[in-house]
C-alpha cells in the first residue's frame, strides 16, 4: 500500500497535473507537492504526488556505486534479477533453504 | 522506466554484494519494516544473494495486515448500514474479519466499492448526494496525508455526505513497540522509503539514540535495498549505529513539509489497535475536533459484536517478526491467497503472500 511509482509530469493545472507512467498518462493531485513542475519526476501514491525525485541525488547515488564498483572485481555472480509475473513464479533457489538457521543456509552467491 | 531500470543494474548489484560479503564477519539480523520491501526482496531474489551471516526478517509494515479485527469488524458493520457506500482500497476487500469480510458483505448486498485513491471516494460522494460515502482510511504516513487532503477538499466544497473511518497508523511507534518487546534480536532496521519520504529520515533518529540500533532508509529497487543492507552491515560491524539515508533521491531529512502539515492539520495522534502488537499508545491518527463531522465512527455508531481471532493463524507473530510464514501450520496447506485465513496472506504487502508467491512450491 506504500507503493509509489516515479512518473513524469507533462502538464500542470492548478493543483492537478497529468503525469506519464510507463507510457500511460493519468491525472494526479499535486496537493502534497505544490513545488512540482512540468518535467519533474514525482512519486505517485494513490493518485497523489508525495515527493519530487531529486535528479542530482539519483546521479550522485549511481556515481557512488560506480566508485564502490572499482574496489570490487567481479568475484560474485548475480546474472539477472528474477522479476517474474506472479503467475510464472518458479521455484526460486530460496525455496531450498527457507527454514534453516542462518549458519546452515545455502544462500551464498556463487 | 526512469529511476527504476538504473537501480536494477545487475553489475552494480554484484559489487554491492561483494562489498557486503567483504564487510560481514558476524551474524546479523535486519528487519525490513515495510511489506513493500519484503515483496521486492523476494521478487528480486535478494535473500539468497546475501552471505549466510546476513538475515532479513519481515516486519509490521503492511497496513492491511496490522488492521485489528475489531476495526475491520466495524468497517464491515458500517458497510452493511442501509444507504451507505463504503469505499476501500482493493487490498482490504478479502481480509477476513471475525465473521466474514467486506467481500462477503458485498455479496450479501452491501455497497462496497474499490477505489484507487481517496479522491475517487470524493467523486462517488459528489455523484451520490443522497447516500453516505464512507472511505476506509487504512495506511501509514504515506497514505494519511492523501486522505487528509481529500477531507480538506470535501470541506472546501461543502460536501456533507463524505466520511472517513480513520484507521491510519504511525510507523515509528510500531518499531519502538517491537524493540521494547525484545522478542526478536535485531541488529538494524531497513527504514520504509515512502513513509520516510513524508516523515523525513530524522524521524528514525531514536533508533540509534535510544536503542543503539542502526537504520538505513531504503528505496524499493534491488540496488536501493542492497545499498541499505551494505550500510547496516558496516554500522553493525563498526558498532556505530546511525541513520543512513540510502534513498536520497526521494527522502530528505525533514520529509515532505507540506504533506506533514496537511496531515497534522486534519489528524491528531491517538492510540491504535494493531494486529500482533495490541494497543499501542500514540500510534494512530484520529480526526481533530474541527473535522469530527467527517468521522464515520462518530456519525454512525455501530456495534460490530464480539471479536474473534482466526484460529491457528500466526499473522500477529509474523508481523512482530518472531516467526516466518512457513512456521505457521496453516501456511500453504490451509491458507492460500485464494482462501486466506489471515490478512498476511491477502495483502500484496503481506509476508505470507510473499513467501507463497515467490518462496517456491516446496516451502
Ligand atoms: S499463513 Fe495464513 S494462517 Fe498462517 S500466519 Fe499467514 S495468514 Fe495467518
Amino acid at each position: 500500500m506504500c507503493l509509489a511509482i516515479p512518473a513524469l509530469i507533462t502538464s500542470v493545472e492548478g493543483t492537478t497535473a497529468r503525469a506519464e507512467i510507463g507510457g500511460v498518462e493519468r491525472t494526479i493531485s499535486l496537493a502534497l507537492t505544490p513545488e512540482a513542475r512540468v518535467g519533474d519526476y514525482v512519486l505517485i501514491h494513490t493518485g497523489f504526488a508525495i515527493g519530487v525525485v531529486d535528479e542530482e541525488e539519483a546521479q550522485e547515488t549511481l556515481r557512488l556505486l560506480e566508485e564502490l564498483a572499482e574496489f570490487y572485481p567481479d568475484e560474485v555472480e548475480v546474472s539477472q534479477f528474477p522479476n517474474l509475473p506472479i503467475s510464472q513464479s518458479p521455484n526460486l533457489p530460496i525455496s531450498q533453504s527457507p527454514n534453516l538457521p542462518v549458519s546452515q543456509s545455502t544462500n551464498e552467491v556463487h | 522506466m526512469r529511476y527504476i531500470d538504473e537501480f536494477r543494474d545487475p553489475r552494480l548489484a554484484r559489487k554491492l554484494v561483494a562489498n557486503i560479503q567483504a564487510r560481514s564477519t558476524r551474524p546479523v539480523r535486519f528487519m525490513e519494516f515495510c511489506g513493500g520491501h519484503t515483496h521486492a526482496i523476494f521478487r528480486h531474489g535478494l535473500r539468497q544473494m546475501l552471505p549466510p551471516t546476513v538475515e532479513l526478517r519481515s516486519g509490521p509494515g503492511c497496513p492491511v495486515c496490522v488492521t485489528a479485527n475489531t476495526d475491520l469488524d466495524r468497517a464491515i458493520a458500517l458497510a452493511k448500514l442501509p444507504g451507505v457506500i463504503l469505499a476501500t482500497f482493493g487490498d482490504m476487500l478479502k481480509v477476513p474479519g471475525s465473521h466474514g469480510s467486506l467481500q462477503t458483505a458485498r455479496a450479501e448486498g452491501a455497497d462496497v466499492r474499490v477505489v484507487y485513491s481517496a479522491l475517487d471516494a470524493l467523486r462517488i460522494a459528489r455523484d451520490h448526494p443522497e447516500r453516505a460515502v464512507i472511505f476506509l482510511g487504512v495506511g501509514f504516513e504515506t497514505t494519511a496525508p492523501t486522505v487528509a487532503a481529500a477531507i480538506l477538499e470535501a470541506e472546501a466544497e461543502g460536501l456533507d455526505n463524505f466520511y472517513v473511518l480513520s484507521l491510519h497508523k504511525l510507523t515509528p511507534p510500531a518499531t519502538r513497540a517491537i524493540l521494547d518487546a525484545g522478542e526478536v534480536r535485531l541488529s538494524g532496521i531497513i527504514g520504509p522509503g515512502h513513509v520516510t519520504t513524508v516523515i523525513g529520515s530524522r524521524a528514525w533518529e531514536f533508533l540509534p539514540q535510544d536503542y543503539s540500533v542502526p537504520c538505513a532508509v531504503a528505496g524499493f529497487e534491488p540496488l536501493d535495498i542492497l545499498r541499505a543492507v551494505a550500510a547496516l552491515v558496516e554500522m553493525a560491524e563498526d558498532g556505530r549505529p546511525a541513520v543512513v539515508n540510502a534513498y536520497s533521491r526521494s527522502v530528505r531529512p525533514e520529509g515532505n513539509r507540506v504533506a506533514l502539515e496537511i496531515m497534522q492539520r486534519v489528524f491528531e495522534v491517538s492510540e491504535a489497535d494493531w494486529r500482533g502488537l495490541g494497543r499501542v499508545p500514540a500510534s494512530g491518527l484520529a480526526l481533530r475536533p474541527k473535522y469530527v463531522r467527517f468521522d464515520a465512527a462518530l456519525a454512525f455508531p455501530v456495534d460490530p459484536g464480539p471479536t474473534r481471532e482466526h484460529k491457528g493463524c500466526r499473522c500477529g507473530d509474523v508481523l512482530r517478526g518472531t516467526v516466518e510464514p512457513p512456521e505457521c501450520p496453516l501456511f500453504r496447506r490451509v491458507c492460500t491467497p485464494a482462501r486466506p485465513v489471515g490478512p498476511c496472506m491477502v495483502s500484496a504487502e503481506g509476508a505470507c503472500a510473499a513467501w507463497y508467491r515467490y518462496g517456491g512450491a516446496d516451502v
